[in-house]
């Protein structure tokens, strides 16, 4: 056999779904063929019929820079082919948010078409909606000129965007729908308590934007209500028609369950999962926003009620099993949304319906129970599959039978099929934001253990809480860059229309030639004033998108389902949220440390170059200086090595950007900043816009990724990796904000780390991995996303070793780094690592 | 680098967190440098000497001739093939691997301070609380540099650190007492039963080896908690691996005492050492030698099986050949 087949069979052969049902099976399969699909999820686009009308807004997409281009072809298209609604004669004597409430619930249960299909046991099928935007012509001028007009929000997120500071918009998604009480009284119980709301309010109130938004919501309520009868009414009909016996039952049944769920509250598993399903789905059908970070909390808890009653009734487990594992195909018809125009069919990893499993109770016990390990089971069998995401809480207490379970999935996958979140260093962060921010009645030491995170990592409460987790992506960078340009870009910013380069204007303050500085410390100085002026430059450029959102792009349907919006008559858009913050993500950290440490070194230090050869370098883009690009990025120390100094001035930028950050609020809707680090794909895609830097980076070239050390930077291995992420979130301490951890990042820090798969071969190496895990929630971050290296990435290895330098092979008795190995041999370990596992 | 701390010192390759090969849990193990030793197989030739060398590593010289500039020596020239050194005329005044951009050319061996060593592996301190692990001296020949490994072993136990040492056994009794206090698990290489063969592959007889484990279990029979007690075989095919040989070293440890052994590994050969070879201007008479068949593996424990040494107390260890069964799975 040669190896080129060979490769083909390993390949092939790598993790696949098991266990599952014909039912499932079928499902699965059917959701694969995407585009081949009868049936799909398509977004479908609906409309006042005004001839002013639009429905795709553009805020939403302004962190997704890759959309810049296209925002006035969707805006058209979406008009274009939009389905009109024939409006309530009262439509436009309303307000904006009930409008959009009566639009939303009018185009759900009266237009989309209820569809199940074979042998699904969950209803809720369409829900990719684009909607009007509902505004009166007048509205619509105001809108477009604070959203298209000279200096409006397009402008200047595309200027933020194009002078490498990073992105921002007011967006959709991300936080936790207060489900739980859904499944505890039902919308029924929601809908009532609106309607005392309101009419305890005072007559004026009434009449008042508040009386307007709490009118919205309670139509709101009922959307779930209504549909759900739509679906009992598709079940009848179908149930009809069906001729073998056991689908017939089951029909029976949902046309039961769906009579009853959500508006009253469920009593067994399928009940619940029927009313979280379609509750979930119509949040973002309300946002006109498939999937990102609508997520789902603490899962494991709030069903394992219903999950015992249903056991104790005589369910059984595998259908229970059976029952979530249809809640997970619905999930993944999220990505259907673009699924003639997305590559792979629409199916990317950017959406993340994220649940939470596990983690610890309010006396630091573990909760996990024999849901977890159902849902766990699922995960596996259904795997490799995207939606929706698990995310599992370890921490001091976790008990062995989790952290088993969890190694040996990561084993059997080429990478975490979850990532894992760590109590201790979370809820520390959590408990430093509640009291930064006078809000230690929200959160405190009796409550936080409930947190989860939304999307990907990010931390927030659960049912009361928007933190705008994505919504500013800030590239620190950019500060060093100004201290070098004194004020102004590097690199001008070169018009792609025309090949014009742009006329140099000193954005920042004039922070003094640094040629002319004396020590490192006159250096980093500069670097404070220049980071101070990025953060008030985002806060500034994203309250633009956070207003325009809050005057016209309410979600009634989702501020049901946030604590806090009702009692203060606010849409959740409009900062309703018990807890609303707005988060900056830090990008390009370690290469923002590492560039400082650079200066230091080459510059101060060590005196290899002047301050102006290395600026000159800069500007040449290290071509013709690669010598000095090679000390920067081989001598000069890096973070990421648990290496004491370089940490510490790694710590100092930490406090320093985060200090800064928390002394903004937004003017319009009054939410506090706060930071984290998550850089989604923004450090592959900056790294073509921002100059090349210190740390001996051209540009074009890859940025750090969130709290990771720089890529190639860690050489003295894994625990050294973890142990300078622990320490820049402030490490541990006497007067610790949680037990003795510190965490200047509330919303938490993604980190991602890559294992050869010897690391796994074995039980005994799965102990030693268990071994691992546990050391990490003593030393290290908040959020781990684990990879196990596969042949593709050792290729590229071969072919880039420079940023592949810490890559260990690990044989007994035996050590190297992969690059520093002849072809050969790397060729064999290729071969040989792509089918260990 | 040259800079010598006050306090102990020792010559040390260098040190490997995350360590998962060498003993229970995850460690760091500390190669030292110098071995008394020379096996033919070594897989890892740059420790064997005591004294410092260099090594340049192609992948990562950018041809800019800077260590040529700068060695006071001119010991340094390069051609089509790549950096030559001439070992005659370097006197490792260390200018060059200080100098280079890139880290292309490197010392093989530190002298490192006690102090900072032990602030080193103190790092890790959570991961081996946590796993069960600890701290590996390793080599080279850790007994070579005994005085600084003893303390190095002695401060790390005051700090509850599981210890290891990982030995070739060719060592002075006198030596291991001092040593063996502060040890919680001794590796010790037992390669060849032959002592003639042991000289021809080893450059060392074997007596002095046999006479030192049976020093070991003596100690262990009078303190069976004293240590721990792994054997280590390296199978070199053809020469460690033959039926004699694996039943000649069975029969020995059931002679002096199977029932003080933890556990005998025998370890899969490997070829991934070849560049290291190359790297010091060396030739590795194993370089065309393949990896090891699972069945090959098999038949190494089945003949240790065969002598009657206790199954559960025998591991094959870093077995790494793909291997297909004929409809072409993976073994």
């Amino acid at each position: 056999m040669t190896v080129d087949t060979m490769e083909s069979k390993f390949r092939f052969s790598i993790k696949t779904p098991f266990h599952n049902s014909e039912r499932i099976r079928w499902l699965r399969d059917y959701y694969f063929q995407g585009v081949k699909r009868k049936w799909n999820n398509e977004c479908t686009s609906w409309t006042t019929g005004t001839p002013w009308d639009f429905q795709y807004d553009e805020l939403t997409f302004y962190i997704v820079p890759e959309t810049y281009t296209f925002f006035p072809t969707f805006r058209a298209a979406f008009s274009q082919v939009a389905h009109p609604i024939k409006l309530d004669p009262q439509f436009w004597n309303w307000s904006i948010v009930e409008r959009r409430a009566w639009f939303l619930k009018e185009v759900m249960v009266n237009y989309l078409p209820q569809e199940i299909l074979p042998g699904d046991l969950i209803c809720g099928a369409r829900f990719n909606i684009q909607t009007s935007a509902c505004l009166t012509e007048a509205e619509t001028r105001k809108h477009d000129k604070l959203v298209l007009g000279e200096n409006g929000a397009r402008q200047a997120t595309f200027w933020l965007h194009n002078h490498g500071f990073g992105n921002c918009g007011a967006t959709s998604g991300h936080l936790i729908p207060d489900y739980p009480t859904i499944l505890q009284k039902g919308w029924r119980g929601v809908h009532d308590d609106l309607q005392s709301t309101y009419q305890n309010l005072p007559a004026s109130d009434q009449k008042s934007s508040k009386g307007a938004q709490l009118k919205a919501m309670i139509t709101s309520s009922t959307i779930a209500r209504d549909l759900a009868e739509k679906y009992a009414e598709k079940c009848f009909a179908l149930s009809k028609s069906e001729i073998a016996e056991t689908r017939l039952v089951e029909l029976t049944e949902m046309i039961k369950i769906n009579q009853k769920v959500p508006w009253e509250a469920p009593d067994n598993f399928w009940e619940a999962i029927q009313a979280l399903w379609i509750t979930h789905m119509l949040v973002m059908s309300d946002e006109n926003y498939p999937g990102p970070g609508v997520s789902f909390g603490r899962i494991d808890q709030y069903l394992f009620p219903f999950w015992q009653a249903s056991i104790r009734d005589g369910m059984d487990r595998e259908f229970g099993k059976e029952i979530l594992k249809c809640f997970w195909i619905h999930c993944n018809t999220a990505y259907d949304s673009m699924i003639r125009t997305g590559g792979n069919q629409g199916i990317t990893a950017g959406y993340g319906q994220l649940f939470t499993l596990a983690g610890m109770g309010a006396n630091a016990e573990d909760l996990s129970n024999d849901l977890t390990f159902a849902i766990l089971e699922v995960i596996d069998e259904m795997s490799p599959i995207l939606e929706p995401k698990p995310n599992i809480r370890l921490h001091r207490n976790t008990p062995d039978a989790i952290y088993e379970r969890v190694v040996d999935m990561v084993a059997s996958s080429q990478g975490a099929p979850f990532l894992l979140n760590f109590d201790e260093r979370s809820m520390a962060g959590l408990i430093r934001q509640a009291e930064i921010s006078g809000q230690t009645d929200l959160i405190n030491k009796s409550n936080v253990h409930d947190y989860a995170p939304v999307g990907c990592l990010e931390n927030t409460m659960t049912g009361n809480d928007r933190s705008g987790t994505v919504d500013c992506n800030l590239n620190l960078l950019k500060a060093v860059e100004l201290v070098l340009g004194q004020g102004f870009d590097l690199i001008p910013f070169v018009e792609p229309m025309t090949g014009k380069p742009e006329k140099p204007v000193r954005w920042g303050p004039d922070t003094g030639d640094p040629t002319q500085f004396k020590t490192f410390d006159d250096f980093w100085q500069a670097y404070q004033i220049q980071t101070k002026f990025i953060i008030q430059k985002i806060v500034e450029v994203y309250e633009n998108s956070e207003a325009i959102r809050a005057s016209y792009a309410p979600t009634p349907y989702l501020s049901c389902l946030i604590k806090g919006c009702a009692e203060k008559g606010l849409d959740v858009t409009q900062g309703g949220a018990q807890i609303s913050f707005v988060t900056i993500e830090a990008v390009t950290y370690a290469t923002t440390v590492d560039s400082l440490l650079a200066v230091k070194y080459l510059v101060y230090d060590q005196k290899i170059c002047s301050m102006a050869e290395l600026i000159q370098a800069l500007k040449d883009n290290w071509v013709g200086h690669e010598v000095l690009q090679a000390r920067a990025l081989h001598k000069a120390p890096k973070y990421g090595r648990d290496d004491d100094q370089a940490d510490e001035l790694a710590k100092k930028v930490m406090e320093n950007w985060t200090q800064e950050t928390w002394k903004y609020k937004t003017k319009s809707t009054n939410r506090q900043f706060r930071p984290g680090m998550l850089s989604w794909n923004y450090w592959i895609a900056n790294g073509f816009i921002l100059a090349a830097s210190p740390d001996g980076r051209p540009k074009g070239k890859f940025l750090s990724n969130a709290i990771c050390p720089s890529n190639g930077a860690d050489i003295n291995g894994p625990t050294a990796n973890v142990n300078s992420v622990g320490k820049v979130l402030g490490g541990k301490s006497t007067t610790g904000d949680w037990e003795e951890f510190v965490n200047l990042l509330p919303n938490g820090s993604s980190h991602t780390m890559t294992f050869n798969p010897s690391l796994l071969r074995d039980p005994e190496h799965k102990q030693k991995f268990k071994g691992f895990l546990k050391g990490y929630v003593e030393n290290g971050g908040t959020a781990l996303q684990i990879n196990i290296l596969d042949a593709d990435m050792l290729r590229d290895a071969q072919k880039h070793p420079e940023n592949y330098r810490h890559l260990l092979v690990r044989v007994t008795g035996y050590n190297a780094y992969f690059t520093s190995i002849g072809k050969e041999l790397q060729d064999e370990i290729i071969e040989r690592e792509s089918h260990i596992m | 680098m040259n800079n010598i701390e006050i306090g102990k010192t020792a010559n040390i390759l260098n040190y490997q967190r995350l360590s998962t090969e060498d003993g229970p849990g995850i460690r760091t193990t500390v190669f030292m440098k110098g071995c008394p030793l020379h096996c033919a197989w070594c897989h890892n030739p740059e420790s064997i000497l005591q004294k410092q060398e260099i090594q340049w590593m192609a992948v990562r010289c950018i041809g800019c001739n800077t260590c040529i500039q700068i060695c006071p020596e001119n010991a340094l020239q390069r051609n089509e093939s790549g950096l030559l050194i001439d070992r005659q005329s370097c006197n490792l005044c260390g200018q060059c691997w200080q100098g280079c951009p890139t880290n292309a050319l490197e010392v093989l061996g530190i002298n490192t301070s006690l102090d900072l060593l032990i602030k080193e592996l103190m790092k890790d301190e959570a991961f081996y609380l946590k796993s069960g692990g600890g701290v590996t001296f390793s080599g080279g020949e850790p007994t070579l540099q005994s005085s600084f490994v003893q303390e190095a072993l002695q401060q790390l136990c005051n700090k509850n650190i599981n210890t290891a040492i990982d030995t070739c056994g060719f060592y002075n009794q006198e030596t291991i007492k001092k040593i063996i206090p502060f040890t919680d698990l001794v590796l010790f290489d037992l390669k060849l039963i032959d002592s003639d063969q042991h000289l021809e592959y080893t450059g060392q007889r074997n007596e002095i080896i046999l006479q030192n484990l049976r020093q070991l279990i003596a100690i262990k029979k009078s303190k069976p908690a004293a240590f721990d007690l792994w054997i280590r075989t390296p199978l070199i095919p053809g020469i460690t691996t033959t039926q004699d040989n694996l039943k000649g070293i069975a029969n020995f440890l059931t002679e002096i005492g199977v029932e003080y052994i933890t556990r005998w590994e025998l370890c899969a050969f490997n070829n991934l050492c070849q560049d290291k070879y190359e790297r010091l201007n060396l030739n590795w008479q194993f370089s065309g030698t393949l990896l090891m068949r699972r069945t090959e593996l098999e038949a190494c424990k089945q003949w240790v099986l065969e002598a009657g040494f206790p199954p559960q107390q025998v591991f094959i260890t870093g077995a790494s050949r793909v291997e297909l069964k004929p409809e072409g799975e993976v073994l």
